[in-house]
């Protein structure tokens, strides 16, 4: 059915009128007509009031006339909002048409098009430049029908009070009529210049923020200004001289409407004056003269909106009339089930400008095969795995997968029979765990988890995770992960029990590692706070953010002779951290280690430079809460930037007893006391594991708690369950809150869970470490081979003794292919690449 | 060890004092401002190491630095012929500072011979770091070129020491 649809950037504007709501439309004009009727019926009574029920006093008459004339204000009024909702509905049902269609097109243009497309281009369009279309839809077929018999109604009336002034009232239009049409066609042209401008300066944003670490490795901002400065300038004055003309056509307008009283006061009141015509016919004349302006106007700014809007339509269309280079669905069969079988024979990738990427390319595998592409970078053998994989179209030759050319296959086929992981994957905004059915969730065509049975189960999962070696990074997102007591008491419970575990096991090999909860002792890798009440709120007026304002830990500090020693210690705090990360951007490197939080930053800057002019007994209470808050939340082995007074810490540790006995006798409900028999809840998983916190980053370390970790938990059939919700960890926007190896691995994951005919990876491995490339070469040397035929773009070279097959790739050629030890025999190019390196240095 | 850690945290002098005045002695970091180099001074974290723990892996690309405040780790290489142990490092040391700059895949093992305790430096907060003083990068890069000379300098000057085969591979400062 969509296959016969004009694609979107074909469409011309008028026609998603005819695709809107048309019986939405028809209801809007109707209601438009009795609109009309209930503007003009004011003036009549108006008339009639005067004349009828002033003139011959009639009281009765007077109430009549007016009642009906407030009738129709009121009716008039509700409908225009009536009329308002409806042309908001069509108006703003064909911009979201329009922008998903456009989407949908966008996203099927061929990976050229974006070479040379920012993709704050793409946002402006389809953000931005769409919404006036949008509006002229909704007042396409309400608006003009609407002003113009409103129009035509006022004239007709017009005419029967008083011919002679209708006609001299009407005779202004003609001359409007000349004039607009000229100077909206400079207006037109200014937009025109306006549209582009807004896209080179979108696409100029898109790239700089896109550049941002080269901007702020080179020091390039002057450079980088004065690019942008330049263009905005370009823009003010386009924009100036837009506006102007949009102006001009408005007070032209103006001017001549506002002529039109002119002449009637002058040939009005002459006859007036003359006794030719009654006073209350002049009044009523005037006042419908008025009225004449207001569907003029409405109809003038219609004109805008169209104008504008088809110009801005029109460039944005015609920039992405570009046609898809594969169908996205074959036409009437079902998808292929190809043979892994690959034969490329002569093909050659011509570059714009005539540069041949690839050139006179032939090899053959058969299904299973493994296949190494080397060489140096350039040599073209990232373009050769993406001709066959379809992402760029060759410009001769064939590629033959399974016997059908690649070419002619639609993008069904091929998802259907190869997976591609690229050199620089991306991971989508959701969880891991979305990010790891991406590939079979796009096979299947649903956009829902869970949606079909054909969809990986858990344990498909989990072994894609242990494949890719990823697991264990996805096992501790879920042991960080803070458990809810609504929900999760079951799961509480069963930790509980891997505690008792882990203490009878562990707890001696993994002391120098892990600070456990200890009522008698200080603990220097919690906070200050959970030192002091030792234990986890249950109220939210004893939570961290709230305790520096709750009057009865406040009292309780004062008692502890504390509240001094804390603020003295939050103000070393704030002044030390300024002082460190004063200038420094908010990037998570930079404020890992700092109890001050990067938003937080500017207010203690604030905060540091008052410190230094006052005494600490002259701040505001504002600022001694913020200090009390910051030094609640100092945690001594983390915050390094001070250090942790003795006294002070002897003063917590008798505050603690002291504020353990008040709270128990005031309100024993505030807090759970950490004990070893309850789930902490404010803690995380590991944390309550631990039943107590982890001192180091050292991989080592992690390394030895990871594997006692996953020993308890296995014990406790809990491994599992635990991976399941660290699957549910959000991996931020692109992936931010994943490192470079762990969005490669996730890549990996989700194109095994798919298991393809043909894998194609396009140096998969780079980012990740030794142990982890190794681990997943060998998965590819035993699970994969025979099954899958495998084209590997390699820049390793100790890794690909075990291919089937090695090419040796040089400025676009194959210059030679055999298996490793035949190559190496033959001490040719591969010999070159692996031990010609080593003789230069 | 441990209670001389734990006798540490809880003392006057923070953490970020003594690593400062421990960077302003190590000529890889001589050439920063101070305001440079209370960044990295916060940016350094401690991790202990026990006898047999590797600091970092042959072959692996781990991009760290070590300054060593306790202990002592020895260089091992390992390939078809067999290990090698290729020397130690000791208290006061500071390796690494090249892996800081760029792709350093590790030609050896560093492995804690005894219990150590070692300031890290890792690359990406480094070049996180340096990008906030981009007026730095040359000056560190002076520092290391000066360091490469003068390490093939002193292989000169106790060349008593050098093999005959190795003479002829000398010439790290004309790279």
């Amino acid at each position: 059915m969509r296959k016969t649809e004009t694609p979107v950037v074909k469409r011309s504007l008028p026609s998603w009128i005819r695709s809107s709501n048309l019986k939405l439309q028809a209801l809007l004009l109707l209601i438009i007509l009795i609109a009309v009727f209930a503007r003009v019926l004011p003036l009549e009574m108006q008339k009639r009031i005067i004349n009828e029920a002033i003139r011959l006093g009639e009281i009765q008459l007077l109430f009549l006339y007016c009642g009906l004339y407030l009738a129709a204000v009121v009716t008039a009024t509700g409908l225009k909002y009536l009329i308002s909702v409806l042309q908001n509905l069509i108006g703003e049902r064909a911009l979201a048409d329009m922008r998903k269609a456009l989407y949908h097109h966008i996203l099927t243009l061929p990976l050229n098009f974006f070479r040379k497309t920012q993709p704050g281009l793409v946002v402006a369009s389809l953000v931005t430049e769409l919404a006036s279309s949008g509006n002229f839809v909704g007042m396409a077929i309400g608006v003009p029908v609407a002003s113009i018999l409103t129009l035509f109604a006022f004239a007709g009336y017009l005419i029967w009070l008083n011919p002679l002034l209708a006609g001299i009232t009407l005779s202004i239009y003609p001359m409007i009529l000349i004039l607009l049409p000229r100077l909206q066609n400079q207006a037109n042209k200014a937009n025109k210049r306006r549209v582009d401008t807004t896209r080179t300066l979108s696409g100029k944003i898109g790239e700089a923020i896109s550049g941002i670490h080269e901007i702020h490795g080179n020091g390039s901002y002057r450079i980088e200004n004065s690019r942008y400065d330049k263009m905005i300038d370009k823009l003010y004055k386009i924009r100036i001289v837009w506006n102007l003309y949009k102006f001009s056509v408005k007070s032209v307008n103006n001017f001549f409407n506002n002529l039109s009283p002119f002449l009637v006061f002058i040939v009005g009141g002459y006859l007036a004056i003359k006794g030719r015509l009654d006073l209350g016919a002049l009044v009523a004349f005037i006042s419908a003269q008025e009225k004449i302006y207001d569907p003029w106007k409405e109809l003038i700014a219609f004109y805008q909106v169209y104008q504008d809007a088809s110009v801005r339509y029109k460039r944005t269309m015609e920039y992405f009339d570009e046609l898809p280079e594969h169908a996205l669905e074959p036409d009437d069969r079902e998808p292929y089930e190809l043979e892994g079988s690959i034969e490329v024979r002569d093909l050659s990738f011509l570059a714009e400008g005539g540069i041949k990427l690839l050139d006179g390319i032939n090899l053959s595998l058969k299904p299973g095969e493994q296949l190494a592409l080397v060489g140096f970078s350039g040599s073209g053998k990232s373009t050769l795995a993406q001709c066959v994989g379809q992402l760029y179209k060759y410009t001769g030759g064939h590629v033959l997968l399974g016997g059908e050319e690649v070419a002619d296959l639609s993008k069904k086929d091929v998802i259907y029979n190869i997976g591609f992981v690229s050199q620089t994957p991306f991971t989508f905004e959701g969880t891991i765990k979305d990010n790891i059915i991406y590939s079979c969730a796009a096979k299947l065509d649903s956009d829902e988890i869970g949606e079909s049975d054909a969809m990986p189960s858990l344990d498909d999962m989990i072994e894609a995770l242990q494949q890719t070696g990823i697991f264990v990074d996805v096992l501790r997102f879920g042991l960080n992960t803070i458990l809810v007591y609504d929900e999760h008491q079951d799961l509480a419970s069963k930790i509980v029990r891997v505690r008792d575990r882990f203490k009878r096991e562990f707890v001696e090999e993994l002391a120098d590692y892990v600070e456990f909860f200890d009522e008698d002792n200080f603990l220097y890798y919690s906070n200050i706070a959970a030192n002091l009440i030792f234990g986890s709120p249950n109220v939210e007026s004893f939570s961290l953010q709230n305790l520096a304002v709750n009057d009865y830990f406040l009292r309780f500090l004062d008692k502890a002779d504390l509240t001094r020693p804390l603020l003295t210690h939050g103000a070393e705090l704030c002044r030390q951290t300024v002082d460190i990360l004063g200038d420094l951007p908010p990037e998570k490197v930079f404020f890992e280690q700092s109890p001050i939080r990067a938003d937080e930053l500017n207010e203690y800057k604030m905060l540091a430079t008052r410190l230094a002019r006052t005494r600490l007994h002259h701040l505001s209470p504002e600022d001694r809460t913020d200090l009390l808050r910051l030094a609640l939340c100092f945690i001594p082995g983390i915050h390094k930037m001070a250090g942790m007074p003795s006294i002070l810490e002897e003063l917590i540790l008798e505050g603690r007893a002291l504020f353990r006995e008040d709270i128990s006798r005031d309100d024993p409900g505030a807090l759970t006391f950490y004990q070893a028999s309850e789930y902490i809840y404010s803690q995380t998983i590991l944390d309550n594991i631990f039943f107590g916190k982890t001192k180091t980053v050292n991989p080592q370390a992690e390394e030895k708690i990871d594997q006692s970790i996953i020993q308890v938990l296995i014990e406790e059939d809990l491994l599992e369950t635990i991976v399941e919700i660290g699957m549910e960890f959000q991996v931020g926007s692109k992936g931010d809150r994943l490192s470079g190896g762990q969005r490669q691995k996730l890549a990996i994951a989700r194109v095994f869970l798919k298991a393809p005919r043909v894998l194609i990876m396009d140096e998969a491995t780079s980012a990740l470490d030794n142990k982890s490339q190794a681990r997943i070469q060998s998965l590819l040397d035993t699970r994969w081979k025979g099954q899958s035929t495998l084209i590997a773009v390699v820049h390793r070279l100790d890794i690909i003794k075990s291919y089937d097959k090695i090419a040796v790739m040089k400025a676009g050629r194959i210059g030679e292919m055999g298996t490793y030890d035949d190559l190496i025999a033959k001490e040719g190019m591969l010999y070159e690449l692996i031990y010609g390196k080593k003789a230069s240095i | 060890m441990n209670s001389s850690m734990e006798k540490r945290q809880a003392s006057d002098t923070s953490e970020f004092q003594e690593n400062l005045e421990i960077l302003r002695r190590i000529d890889f970091f001589s050439a920063l401002s101070l305001q440079a180099l209370k960044v990295f001074a916060y940016l350094f974290t401690r991790e202990i190491y026990k006898p047999g723990d590797y600091l970092f892996h042959q072959n692996d690309n781990d991009g760290n630095a070590f300054y060593i405040l306790s202990g002592t780790a020895e260089v091992v290489r390992k390939d078809e012929r067999g290990e090698f142990c290729l020397g130690k490092y000791g208290e006061g040391e500071f390796l690494g500072g090249l892996a800081l700059l760029g792709d350093m895949r590790r030609l050896f093992f560093l492995k804690a011979v005894t219990d150590m305790t070692c300031l890290v430096m890792s690359r990406e907060k480094f070049a996180k770091a340096i990008e906030q003083f981009p007026d730095l990068m040359p000056r560190v890069l002076g520092t290391m070129v000066d360091r490469i000379r003068s390490w093939e300098e002193r292989l000169f000057i106790d060349q008593d020491g050098l093999c005959d085969t190795c003479k002829k591979k000398v010439g790290v400062s004309l790279i």
